[in-house]
Order: C-alpha cells, then sequence, then structure tokens
C-alpha cells in the first residue's frame, strides 16, 4: 500500500505545468494611442441595443462620484490607459517555490492580475467578482494565452461604455524580441453582438520605475451634490451627437453596432445624412 | 522496501520527466535541411481575410481632415509634410497610392487573399487599392531593385530561438570542442511570420497625408488565432514603422482580420487620394 501511493507520488512530482515558453517578465513601457476618448465615440464597437442604452445614459460627472475617483480598471482596461506601465513578474509557490503562474501590475491605480499557469480550474460562478478578475492561462506555442472570468462590471472605454460581470476576456500575449503585443478577446453578450478585438503594445524597458499611484477619496458632496447621480435618461443626452459634428460622421455611424466594423459600411456611409459640422467644447479624456 | 531504495527508485523515476538533459548538440531544422519556407510553416496564413476596424476607427473608415495626427508621433518635418497634404495633387500627379504602401497598406479596410506563389514566397493581394506585396523567405533583397509602393519584403518564420535560463530550460552550453550547443529542450517551434520591408516610395501613414519617407522600416508580425467564442480564425498583425526622417519614435500599428470561407466581397479599388478605400 505504502508502495502504491509513494509511486503515485513519484509520477505526480515531477509535473512542471507553469514553466515559460518564453520569458515574459521585465518592464515594459506603453505605446498606446488612445482611443474613444469623445463622448458619443462608440465606433468600432459592436453594442447591442442595451449596451448602446447605457453608454447613452453616462454623464462624465460620474467620474466625480466619491466612489469613482479611485475606482481602479480591471486589466484589460487598465493595459489600455496612457500610463499604463506594465510589469510581468514570474509568480512562485510560497512553500514549493515551484511557478505558479505569472503577475501582471500596470501603474494606474496600481491594478494587479493574477494568471495562473498551474491547472487549477476557475472558481465557481458564485464566487465574488474582482476588478482584476480570475484569471488562467496555457501557453500556445510561444504565445501566453489566458481567460479572466469573474470581473466586476466597469467600463470597455474610459467614456462610459459599459461591460458586464458576465463578460470574459480572453487575451493572448506575444513577444517578438523587445516588442510585446497583448491581444484581447472580449466577449460580453449582455453589451454586445459579436467578440470585441483590440490590441496594444508595449516596448521593453529595463530602467523603467512605476511610481506609486496615491488615490484621495474627496468626502460625499465636494465636488457633486451629495446623493446625486448624474446621467442622462434615454434619449435626453444633448452632447451624444457632439463628435458626429466635431468630425463630420454620421450619427447613426458613431453609435457603433457590427454592421459598421467592415469595409463595406464605408460605402453605406456614403448614402448617410452628415450633419453640418461644427467644434464644440465637448467632453474629451486628455489621457 | 527499505527506505534509502524507495528514495533510489524515487530518484531513478523522476530523472526522465523532470531533468532537463544536458545539451545533445545542434538539432537539424524541422522538416529536415531542405525544408522549404512552406514545408516550415507553422500554421496556414493563406487564403481570404477581411478587415474588422475596432479602433482608430474614424482614421480608418474615413478620410481624416488634414492635421490630424494625433496618434501617430511625427517629428516637425513630418508634421509640416502632413500639413501640405493636397489629394488632388496626388490624384492629379499619379501619387494616389502613397497611402496604400506597405507600411500602412494594412490599416485601409478591405480583403485580403494570401496564398504561396511558390515555396518560398507568400503573395498577398488586397482589393483596396488593388496591392500586391511579396513576401520573400531566403535572404536580403537585391540592391538593385527599385524603390516601389510595396518595397522589398524578407520573410521569416520566428520565434525559434532557443529557450534561455530565463525560461527555466538552462542555456546553451559547450560541448567538448568548445561550441554552443543547445539541447533539444531548450528549442522552441516557430510560431509567428515576421516580414522586414525596406526600400518603398515615400508614402502615407494615414490617408490625409501623414508621411513616412523612403528611408522607412517595416516590421510586421502575423499571428493567427481562432477565438473561444465565435470560433472565428483571426489574423492579427502588429507592424512597427521607422523613419527616422519623420518620426520621433517607432510607430506601432495594429490591424486584425476575419478569415473568410471564399473571395466574396472581394471589391478592388483603384488607389484613390481622397477615399477611405
Amino acid at each position: 500500500m505504502r508502495f502504491t501511493i509513494l509511486l503515485l507520488l513519484v509520477f505526480a512530482l515531477p509535473t512542471r505545468p507553469a514553466n515559460a515558453q518564453v520569458d515574459l517578465a521585465g518592464e515594459w513601457s506603453p505605446r498606446v494611442y488612445n482611443d474613444h476618448m469623445d463622448i458619443g465615440d462608440y465606433t468600432g464597437i459592436p453594442l447591442n441595443e442595451a449596451g448602446l442604452l447605457r453608454a447613452e445614459a453616462w454623464h462624465p460627472d460620474q467620474l466625480d462620484l466619491p466612489e469613482n475617483l479611485c475606482r481602479p480598471h480591471p486589466i484589460d482596461m487598465g493595459l489600455r490607459v496612457s500610463v499604463s506601465q506594465l510589469r510581468i513578474t514570474n509568480e512562485l509557490d510560497n512553500e514549493t517555490r515551484r511557478p505558479v503562474g505569472l503577475r501582471l501590475k500596470v501603474a494606474w491605480q496600481e491594478p494587479e492580475q493574477m494568471i495562473y499557469l498551474d491547472g487549477r480550474p476557475h472558481p465557481s460562478a458564485n464566487a465574488p467578482h474582482k476588478w482584476s478578475g480570475f484569471s488562467t492561462g496555457r501557453w500556445e506555442r510561444n504565445t501566453l494565452v489566458y481567460t479572466t472570468t469573474h470581473l466586476k462590471e466597469a467600463y470597455l472605454t474610459r467614456t462610459g461604455v459599459p461591460k458586464s460581470p458576465e463578460a470574459t476576456v480572453t487575451t493572448r500575449v506575444h513577444r517578438y524580441g523587445n516588442l510585446l503585443t497583448i491581444v484581447f478577446i472580449i466577449n460580453d453578450p449582455a453589451y454586445m453582438t459579436a467578440p470585441y478585438i483590440r490590441e496594444s503594445s508595449w516596448i521593453a524597458d529595463p530602467n523603467q520605475v512605476i511610481p506609486p499611484f496615491p488615490c484621495e477619496m474627496s468626502p460625499d458632496g465636494t465636488i457633486v451634490p451629495a446623493g446625486k447621480v448624474p446621467s442622462f435618461l434615454p434619449g435626453k443626452n444633448d452632447v451624444l451627437s457632439e463628435f458626429a459634428t466635431e468630425y463630420g460622421i454620421p450619427l447613426e455611424a458613431t453609435l457603433g453596432g457590427e454592421e459598421t466594423l467592415y469595409p463595406e459600411y464605408i460605402k453605406k456611409m456614403k448614402t448617410m445624412k452628415v450633419a453640418p459640422r461644427t467644434t464644440t467644447e465637448h467632453y474629451r479624456r486628455t489621457q | 522496501m527499505e527506505p534509502h531504495r524507495i528514495v533510489l527508485l524515487v530518484a531513478a523515476l523522476s530523472l526522465p520527466l523532470s531533468a532537463p538533459v544536458v545539451a545533445q548538440g545542434p538539432a537539424a531544422p524541422r522538416g529536415g535541411a531542405s525544408g522549404t519556407a512552406r514545408a516550415l510553416a507553422p500554421y496556414d496564413v493563406t487564403g481570404y481575410w477581411v478587415s474588422e476596424v475596432t479602433e482608430k476607427w474614424r482614421f480608418r473608415m474615413l478620410v481624416p481632415d488634414k492635421g490630424d495626427y494625433v496618434m501617430v508621433p511625427l517629428n516637425p518635418e513630418g508634421r509640416k509634410v502632413a500639413n501640405a497634404w493636397d489629394p488632388a495633387r496626388d490624384q492629379a500627379s499619379g501619387e494616389a497610392c502613397r497611402s496604400y504602401g506597405a507600411a500602412a497598406l494594412l490599416q485601409v479596410p478591405g480583403r485580403l487573399h494570401i496564398s504561396w506563389q511558390d515555396d518560398s514566397t507568400l503573395r498577398m493581394d488586397t482589393d483596396s487599392g488593388t496591392q500586391t506585396r511579396l513576401f520573400r523567405f531566403g535572404g536580403p533583397p537585391s540592391p538593385n531593385e527599385a524603390p516601389s509602393w510595396q518595397g522589398l519584403s524578407v520573410a521569416t518564420w520566428g520565434g525559434s530561438e532557443p529557450r534561455d535560463r530565463r525560461d527555466g530550460f538552462g542555456g546553451p552550453v559547450q560541448d567538448p570542442t568548445g561550441r554552443l550547443v543547445v539541447a533539444p529542450q531548450q528549442q522552441k517551434e516557430a510560431d509567428y511570420l515576421k516580414v522586414v520591408t525596406s526600400r518603398m516610395r515615400p508614402g502615407y501613414l494615414q490617408k490625409n497625408g501623414v508621411p513616412y519617407s523612403g528611408d522607412a522600416l517595416v516590421e510586421e508580425y502575423f499571428d493567427t488565432f481562432s477565438d473561444p467564442y465565435s470560433h472565428n480564425t483571426w489574423l492579427v498583425v502588429t507592424t512597427v514603422v521607422t523613419d527616422p526622417r519623420y518620426l520621433i519614435e517607432p510607430l506601432i500599428m495594429h490591424a486584425h482580420f476575419k478569415k473568410t470561407p471564399d473571395a466574396s466581397g472581394w471589391d478592388p479599388t483603384p488607389c484613390r487620394a481622397n477615399e477611405a478605400r
């Protein structure tokens, strides 16, 4: 009996599930060219009706609510803001010192994401959702592929396009020499009709220093009157069209949708009405 | 069984499964020394693909305004050239293909057809601008070829560099003659297509005349995968444009394409200076 148990242990011990195929660890400097910085810019996003309704209801003053001032982005969004310096470290088990996965840390609001590569399962669907969710991954040849579930409801863009807590994100991390490209495939049937794919890149920067990101909440009522949650009622968003008029785009095209992602839509846009162009002081994120 | 025998047994059984073996000498290339680029391909990049534009939408699906180069790290000389853009002049002077050059062709919404022209040349045709790119494996291009819109592209299968110590597999070791050799455990399979393009005619990074010069160098990395949600097959291309004449640092761009079953939707267009595609 003892011998059988020992033999089982013998075959269990030498497995090496989490060893990397390439070395992703290090400091990575972002090359992010920000998109979707204007209210009403939902271009290229396969939003469904519910997603569009939520996006249109969002008011930029919501960012000044106390609970939102220090609210982190989930990592798939945090990696895309302009101060998304990235650090990747190998994570070892505290007791066995065997690799269990990779840890990502981003500068803005300092979110961290642990990617388990040791074969553990995802928790129950009823487990708590977190800003960075729960991620498990594997190597496909030299590409790290991981899936994130258990994400809190968050933004898909920083101008109020929503992402539901049912969303899952599959992420592909590929190192090409000193270039790191990350492809996000976001699946959110609650708000989108198709997976939403977007990419970002970083350059290896061994001397990069990620500074602390202190954040302090203002008391309720300091910026926005206490008890008020700024929002637009359906059909009452009076700044929604300003992005379209600023850039001379048909309003319908700025509201996203799967059809707008493909080349054929260029022809269709030529048949659409474009409002006279105006330059406005409309809301635009600065970073 | 006595304890020391059990320990020996454990050690003996563990070795073949966990311990990297010392260097075995240089391994032959996969597919054999005579393997062609086509035979060595780690994945199939051929077929028909259609752009899916999810980012930089207003820069790609429309012709942006003159002077709108907010996402391009232009230097002062580059801004000066961009601010002088005149599409009517380009069209009239036979320069309408400037925005369909190799550096930015994949940013133009449209369809691709990729095929093997021969065992060492991948061919990419685009319906937008009706352009053809040739990715040649096996050596640098002839220095005598004249610059063209699509330039000269050298292709390699990348990612097969040996693992090093940081990957947990140990590094190359010396054989008895002092040569550095790589053990089989340290070898990786190639897993992406890398294309380096030079000798291009000056062109545009965006439809609105944001320039790159004839000195620009374009590096492209191609990855394919199937997404677990729609089960579509995707091609993602990361493009790095280095141009000391007009850029303060390399510009990194991305484009992704969905595989289509056939040529449906193929819609060839001529080069047009004032159209999005």
